[in-house]
């Protein structure tokens, strides 16, 4: 009787790349990290449109206008005598002091973020960061039990063997039906983009910028304003003189509204951001399954059927070694 | 051999007076059930990261770094009861409408208010307050901040004047990071 059965050095390492499938996302802490990832995806997903990051450039501009026009309202007052009015309004000079540092600084983040809009619709495009770890253990594991199989039932090889085929044509075309090979590089450029901005201390410099600009603002509500009202100006006056210090007065509420949830999704995911940034780059991912799936086709074409004649050699029933002739008379 | 009636007479006088101890100690920490009503002088401060604080130029005192509060329709805060937030919890522009505790506060342009999300209990012995308010959180611009802990404070059972304080690491969101502390002060109003 003949019967395939396959070959050890190839079953070997099949359960080499079995392993190495199932022990990846151990090894790179992906059980841990991944979900990170999803969750800051998903904190971030808000934010990262061009309407929301445009209207974040908004209330920079609203702010920035509060400072011009107010730098034009205390060089109106000082022409208008009395106190000096930079002696009068301290705390404004400490806020333009401090604005002509924070708006170059948030402008620069927020031009990266807004960059950075198709990179990050690209990875949250990509199945759910959560699902990646199962990605590698599934078929890892599928493949061990091929390979057990095939030890344990050497008979069942022909149809093992196909069954391990279409699991490495499926490692092979995940990532292109996925589109891994353009979305994870854009990933890895949005990882790379945001080292310098979701990191602790960026973050608390951030909060600190919201509290010098909530107090710069009260600086112009309730100093400037008053004191253009004290100087004669009527709220139309002030409107048309000084239109930058009464938008932002008009637009404060809407500002906080906007900006301090942004600042808060930026705090709550520091470390997720982190946990994102300590795996392989992204760039790889793809290559993660496509070369296990290309190794385990390989592998699989290369073990051409083996007869068990090979091996051991079924001993003949000496009623066939008889000569044909033995026994005529 | 002489050790052992010693031994067991000393058991036997710890387990008489171990529950009489307990029960002296219990007795001389009353629980204040009722409402610390808020008076002038109670104050909420935030310090930052940096260690400076934040300055509330909204604030009525001349010291813009404290916020200072005034009672609500509830006159303060009330130990054995959950005082929570209304809901909805904000109107339109964020302003807090929890109004129990405090009157809504000007907190940068936007009125925070302060409610309990569990009962605070709070005990006093020899005139020292101590206990628990682990369920205060402060609203503010639609967001809940977290700004329970443990309180310490003073109590005049004559007067019935208390001083409450309390600071609370604010964790999670636009202000991670920041150290709430607070002080109420006023008299006790007992259920």
């Amino acid at each position: 009787m003949l019967a395939e059965r396959p070959k050890r050095w190839p079953l070997a390492a099949l359960a080499a790349i079995g392993l190495a499938l199932v022990g990846a996302p151990f090894a790179f802490g992906m059980f841990s990290r991944a979900p990170r990832g999803a969750h800051m995806i998903t904190s971030f997903a808000p934010y990262m449109t061009n309407r929301r990051l445009d209207g974040f450039q908004s209330d920079l501009r609203y702010i920035d206008g509060g400072v011009l026009g107010g730098q034009a309202a205390v060089r109106a007052l000082d022409a208008a005598g009395g106190a000096k009015a930079t002696a009068r309004f301290p705390e404004f000079v400490t806020f333009e002091r401090q604005w002509s540092a924070i708006d170059p600084d948030m402008t620069a983040m927020l031009d990266t973020i807004q960059a950075n809009i198709g990179n990050f619709r690209a990875v949250a495009a990509l199945p759910s960061f959560r699902l990646f770890p199962l990605f590698f253990v599934i078929p890892g594991a599928i493949v061990l039990l091929l390979v057990g199989l095939a030890w344990f039932r050497p008979g069942r090889w022909p149809a093992i063997r196909w069954v391990l085929a279409v699991v490495g044509v499926g490692l092979v075309l995940a990532p292109v039906a996925f589109q891994m090979f353009s979305r994870a590089p854009k990933g890895a450029r949005m990882v790379s983009a945001f080292t310098t901005i979701e990191t602790r201390a960026r973050v608390e410099r951030i909060q600190i910028y919201f509290s010098d600009i909530a107090s710069g603002q009260g600086t112009v509500e309730l100093e400037l304003i008053p004191a253009l009202r004290h100087a004669g100006l009527g709220t139309r006056q002030i409107d048309s003189t000084y239109p930058g210090l009464t938008t932002l007065d008009a637009q404060w509420v809407h500002v906080l509204n906007d900006m301090t949830p942004m600042i808060g999704a930026m705090s709550d995911n520091v470390t997720n951001y982190q946990a994102v940034a300590a795996l392989p780059s992204f760039r790889l991912f793809p290559w993660f399954f496509v070369l296990p799936g290309l190794f385990i086709i390989a592998f699989v074409a290369v073990t051409s059927p083996r007869r068990r004649s090979d091996d051991a050699p079924v001993p003949r029933d000496p009623e066939f070694s008889k000569p044909l002739n033995e026994g005529v008379t | 051999m002489k050790a052992r009636p010693a031994v067991r007479l000393g058991v036997t006088i710890a387990a008489l007076a171990l529950p009489s101890l307990a029960a002296a100690s219990s007795a001389s920490a009353a629980t204040l059930k009722g409402v610390f009503k808020i008076g002038s002088g109670s104050y909420f401060r935030m310090g930052e990261p940096n260690g400076a604080f934040f300055s509330n130029p909204y604030s009525a005192d001349s010291n813009k770094t404290y916020t200072l509060i005034s009672a609500g329709s509830a006159g303060g805060l009330r130990t054995g009861v959950a005082q929570k937030a209304p809901s909805p919890a904000f109107d339109g522009q964020g302003d807090s409408l929890a109004a129990a505790i405090i009157k809504p506060t000007n907190f940068a342009g936007i009125r925070f208010g302060l409610a309990t999300t569990s009962a605070p209990a709070i005990s006093v012995s020899s005139g020292h307050l101590s206990g628990q308010i682990d369920g205060l959180v402060a609203e503010w611009n639609k967001q809940t901040f977290k700004q329970g802990n443990k309180v310490t404070g003073t109590y005049s059972a004559k007067t019935r004047r208390y001083v409450l304080t309390w600071s609370a690491l604010i964790k999670g969101g636009p202000f991670n990071g920041f150290t709430g502390h607070g002080r109420l002060q006023g008299t006790f109003s007992p259920a």
